[in-house]
Order: structure tokens, then sequence, then C-alpha cells
């Protein structure tokens, strides 16, 4: 009984720590600075050297081939 | 030891302290622009509102919208798909991923019931955000998604209205190609576009059509679309600059495309019918490439369904029109309206309506004034810009200025006939002709002029004009609305900006234009001074 109650204490002030953790993320903006500093610039310098097809080598059909426009 | 100085203690207003931090600082005190860091527009610490709606804000909108977002991306298609999506496409990974950050800048300053009544909107518009990308991404071939998914769905232009797709609920998906990529984009975040207008510039677009188009028609230039949708359906997006995006578009998706374009004066009966034929068009099309069944029952339930979304519209109006007790603020009316109403019927508008007339029912009864600081109501005519949408809570918070309904929310403002079959074609005809920007930016005189009406029926005493640089139809129309702001005796603040490329026209421009007129002209002092001038240029 002794350690059931024990861990409900511990499991209970693990939650409030993890609250109160949660509600300094919230009140400082970390999670604003986080993704401003360092998720954003990641991404953005992943996006920008990522190989992309060149959409410009698509001849363009005024009806493709075997298709016809219903309208 | 030296003795500590007890008497700057004494000093400290306990009282004052203990009552800002139970209720938060009054009015005259709360400085939300000292809140700012410098450039970026992120918070030294966000808004400290008195414990119960700091708590409020933490637990129900900050905690809850976080949580929300998870189960939204579970239950449309799971963690992996989203992962795929978000390491492919720039427009979601770098977009929505601070999507806190929209809430705190158009909640900033609210308290109470508009408070949870404008996050309510914001929460909706989230879910079907992600909706819409994890229906993307779950039949995108670029990244190996269903096949048979991608064969369901149909792609198409953001303004042309969902309502089309109504006979064929539960048998096919349709997915706007730009609502998500591109529209709301650009509110959450305004860097991302920027990559899709120098894009399509690069390949020799000119620089002075519609941006808006410019960033649709980018892009595909910069192989940044998931390939979701086996055919796709297009409108003029109601714009000059979508005759280039358009031709690029059909050109980088080369799919089979079906045209329905907005006509120019839709006050014309033959015109009525022709777009009814062209609806009627679009359902042959969709039936011929998908094998699906035309459903009446479907068409009319959506409808209906409709237009309750619709009723309920009239009665949030009716509240902000003739009361002070209207608990949405400018920003959340306008998107969430502009959104919901092209997007079409979906369970969530419901969900979030409901929630929503609870709030504006308590306000009703308890007479809860939810705008306090408002000195002067403002209707907001014209398109707005896209990257400072929340410059009405700005405004609100620094000069009083309560926006109180925008032109986009007016559009479709009709229900839609489900008794007579006839009428009911020639009411979804309508429907599709009222599309965002044809219905009153650059739809004829005499809708653009409907401002004045509006402006009554809204009890307004202001206007803000916005200015778009690259819409060559409402430039074109500039001088009239001048010489009828002075002939009327009409207080108007002209807003330039260039929709989603705030490169143009900056944020702090757009303040520094609202700044100068309410000095000069009105003569007022704002009320936080500490939001005249601050530098967010590289914010989101």
């Amino acid at each position: 009984m002794k350690k059931v109650g024990k861990f409900a204490l511990k499991a209970l002030g693990g939650a409030a720590a993890a609250y109160a953790g949660l509600f300094a993320v919230f009140y400082f903006d970390l999670d604003g600075k986080l993704l401003f500093y360092v998720v954003e610039p990641f991404l953005d310098k992943h996006y920008s050297k990522m190989e992309r097809r060149d959409p410009m080598s698509v001849p363009y059909m005024m009806v493709k081939e075997g298709e016809e426009y219903v309208k | 030891m030296k003795k500590p100085d007890l008497s700057k203690l004494k000093k400290i207003p306990y009282k004052r302290l203990a009552k800002d931090f139970i209720y938060g600082k009054p009015v005259e005190r709360r400085r939300l622009g000292d809140l700012y860091q410098d450039k970026t527009g992120l918070y030294k610490h966000r808004e400290w509102r008195g414990i119960k709606d700091t708590m409020y804000y933490f637990n129900n909108i900050w905690l809850y919208n976080y949580g929300m977002m998870v189960y939204d991306i579970m239950r449309y298609g799971g963690p992996i798909i989203f992962a795929k999506g978000v390491w492919r496409y720039r427009w979601v990974g770098q977009s929505y991923l601070p999507v806190m950050h929209w809430f705190d800048r158009g909640l900033e300053g609210t308290r109470g019931e508009t408070m949870k009544a404008s996050a309510w909107h914001y929460r909706a518009m989230v879910s079907s955000t992600i909706e819409q990308f994890m229906g993307m991404f779950k039949a995108d071939l670029n990244t190996g998604g269903d096949k048979a998914l991608h064969d369901r769905t149909v792609g198409h232009d953001e303004t042309l209205w969902g309502g089309v797709y109504y006979p064929y609920d539960g048998q096919l998906k349709n997915i706007p190609l730009q609502m998500v990529p591109y529209f709301v984009t650009v509110h959450c975040n305004s860097h991302t576009v920027l990559n899709y207008i120098d894009a399509v510039q690069a390949i020799g677009l000119p620089g002075d059509p519609c941006p808006m188009c410019q960033a649709e028609a980018g892009l595909f230039v910069a192989d940044d679309m998931p390939d979701y949708y086996k055919t796709i359906m297009t409108t003029n997006e109601a714009c000059d600059g979508s005759v280039a995006s358009s031709i690029i578009q059909d050109w980088m998706i080369n799919k089979p495309l079906f045209a329905m374009p907005q006509p120019m004066l839709f006050d014309d009966d033959l015109v009525q019918k022709h777009c009814a034929e062209e609806i009627k068009g679009a359902w042959k099309f969709v039936e011929e490439y998908y094998g699906v069944k035309f459903d009446m029952e479907a068409l009319k339930r959506n409808l209906r369904e409709q237009n309750e979304l619709q009723e309920f519209e009239w009665e949030k109006w009716d509240v902000a029109a003739n009361t002070p007790y209207y608990p949405i603020n400018g920003v959340a009316q306008a998107l969430y309206r502009i959104y919901q109403s092209q997007y079409g019927n979906k369970p969530i508008w419901h969900e979030i309506d409901g929630k929503v007339k609870k709030i504006l029912e308590k306000c009703v009864e308890q007479r809860i004034e939810t705008m306090p600081l408002t000195r002067h109501r403002v209707i907001a005519w014209s398109c707005a810009p896209l990257y400072y949408s929340h410059w009405c809570t700005w405004a609100y918070n620094c000069w009083g200025l309560n926006t109180i309904i925008n032109m986009d929310s007016l559009m479709f403002d009709m229900t839609i006939s489900t008794d007579d079959d006839e009428q009911m074609l020639l009411d979804m005809a309508r429907y599709h002709e009222w599309a965002p920007m044809r219905r009153n930016a650059v739809g004829g005189m005499h809708h653009i002029f409907e401002l004045w009406d509006n402006m009554e029926r809204f009890n307004c005493d202001m206007v803000v004009m916005y200015d778009q640089l690259a819409c060559k139809g409402m430039q074109g129309v500039h001088g009239l609305f001048e010489d009828e702001f002075r002939a009327r005796n009409i207080h108007a603040i002209w807003v330039p900006h260039a929709l989603p490329d705030k490169r143009v026209i900056s944020r702090s421009e757009i303040r520094q234009i609202i700044n100068d007129y309410m000095t000069t002209v009105m003569q007022e002092e704002p009320i936080d001074p500490s939001l005249l001038e601050f530098d967010d240029s590289q914010s989101w």
C-alpha cells in the first residue's frame, strides 16, 4: 500500500513538474524561440539544397495525347 | 556589514502588483509593445493577462491546440505521412510549425470571452488545414502516397467553391490547390511565400501582376506541389494576374483540366444561366474522369448544412452590427469566414460554431462589453494584406480601432434553395460567381460601392481601405473612392500593401500610415504608446 502511495506521489510530482516546465516554455515563448532560431533555419537550408525537377522541361500541350477535353 | 536599504522595499507598490498579477495590468499600463524582442517579433515573455485569462490561454489555447494538432495529424494519416510531407515541402515545414505564434499575434491583448471565441475560430482553421495537407500527402505520388486515393481526388483552384463537389460526398475528395500551400501559409509565416514569388519571376513573369497569382504559379515552378490529384478544375481567380499563372499551372500540372472562370459582370440573368451550365459541365467532367455517380440527396444535405452555417453567420453579424457584445475580433472574424465559406460545408465548422454560439449568447444575455477599448467602429474594404491580417488586433490595442466587419466576410451573403432544383442550380451559380475579389472588389461599380450600405448596416464610422498595389482592377477605382469619401465626409485610411509580399510595403509602414492619420487628422492620443513604433521586420 505504501509503495502505491509513494508511486502516486512521485507520479503527481512528475506531472506537476512537467506542467510547470510547459508553463515556462509557454510564458517565455521558448517554443517560438526554438522554432525561429533553430528549426526554421535548419529546414530552410534543407529545402534550399533539395534537388528538384525542372518543371520547364515538360512540353506545353493544349490537348494531351490520348485525351480530349470534355468541355 | 552594510545594512540593507529597506526603504526601497517599502516603496514597491505591493497592492498594485498583486492586483496586476490577479487581474492583469489595466490598459493604461499594459505596454504590449514592450513584450517584443527587436526585429523578430518573438516575445520576451508572453502576455500576462491575469491569473484566470493567462491560465485559460495556457491550458485551453496553447496546450489544447498543440495537443489537438497532434490528434488531427494522427487521425488524418499519422506521423509518418506528416513527416514525409514536412521533409519534402517547404510550405508545410517552414510555415505551419510556428502556428501558435499565429494565434498569439491575432489574439494579442484580448481578454475573457473575446479571447475564447476568437481562439475557437483559429482552432477550426488549423484543423481544416491539417485535414487538407494530410489529404494531399496521403495521396501524393511524389512521396509514395496511395495511388487509389490519388485517383479519387480532384485538385481545384482555391477560389472555386468546394460546394461544386457536394453531389459526390463520400465518393470523391476535393482539395484546393492553393488554400493551404499558399493562402494560409502567409498568415502563419510570411517568409515562405517569398520563395515562390521569386521562383516565378525567375522564369520571366513580370513583377507587377497580382503577387497571389505569382505565388500560386511559383509553387509549381519551384516543384513544391504534391501530386495528389488526377484532374484539376480552375477558375480565373477573379483577377488579371491569373491569366499568366493559369497557363503556367496548366503547363506544369499537365493533367486533364476543366476551367470555370467567374464572370466579370455577374448581374445579367444570361450570365447566371451560363454559369449554371458550367457547373453542370463540371459535374460531367468529374463523372467521366472518376466514374462517380451524381447523388442529389448528398448535394441537398450539404447545401442545407451550409445554409445553417450562413444563418449563424447572420446571427453573428446582427450582434456585431447592433450591440457592443460581439466576442470575435476582426482578424478571427475575417479569416474564419473566408476560409469556411470558400471551402464549403465541413463538420469542423458546425462543431466550432456550436461553441462560439454559446459564448455569443452568454455575451448578449449578460451584456458583456467585449471590446471595451473601442473608439471607432471600422469596416475594412477591398483585399487585405495576408502578411498583416492581424493589423486590426494591433490597431485596436494601439488606437481603439475596432474592425467590426470586412469585405471578404460579406461576399457569400446568401443561402441556397434546396426546395426547387432549378432555383438551386441558379443559386449555386450565383454563389460560384460571388467569388473572393470578384464579389465586391472587381465585380463592377455597383458592387464595389456596396461599402456605403454596409457601413450603415454595421454602424461603422470609419473605413480602412486596403490598397493592393498590384491589383489593377482596384487601382483603377482609387480616385472614385477618394471622391466619394470626400463627398460623404467619411474618415478613411488607405492601407497600401502587396497581398502576400511584405517586401513591398512592410508592416511597420502600414502602422505608420495609421499612426499618421490618427494623430494628424483625428488628433487622437494612442491608447498604448508602446505599440506606435517597433521593428518586426524579421517576424513571421
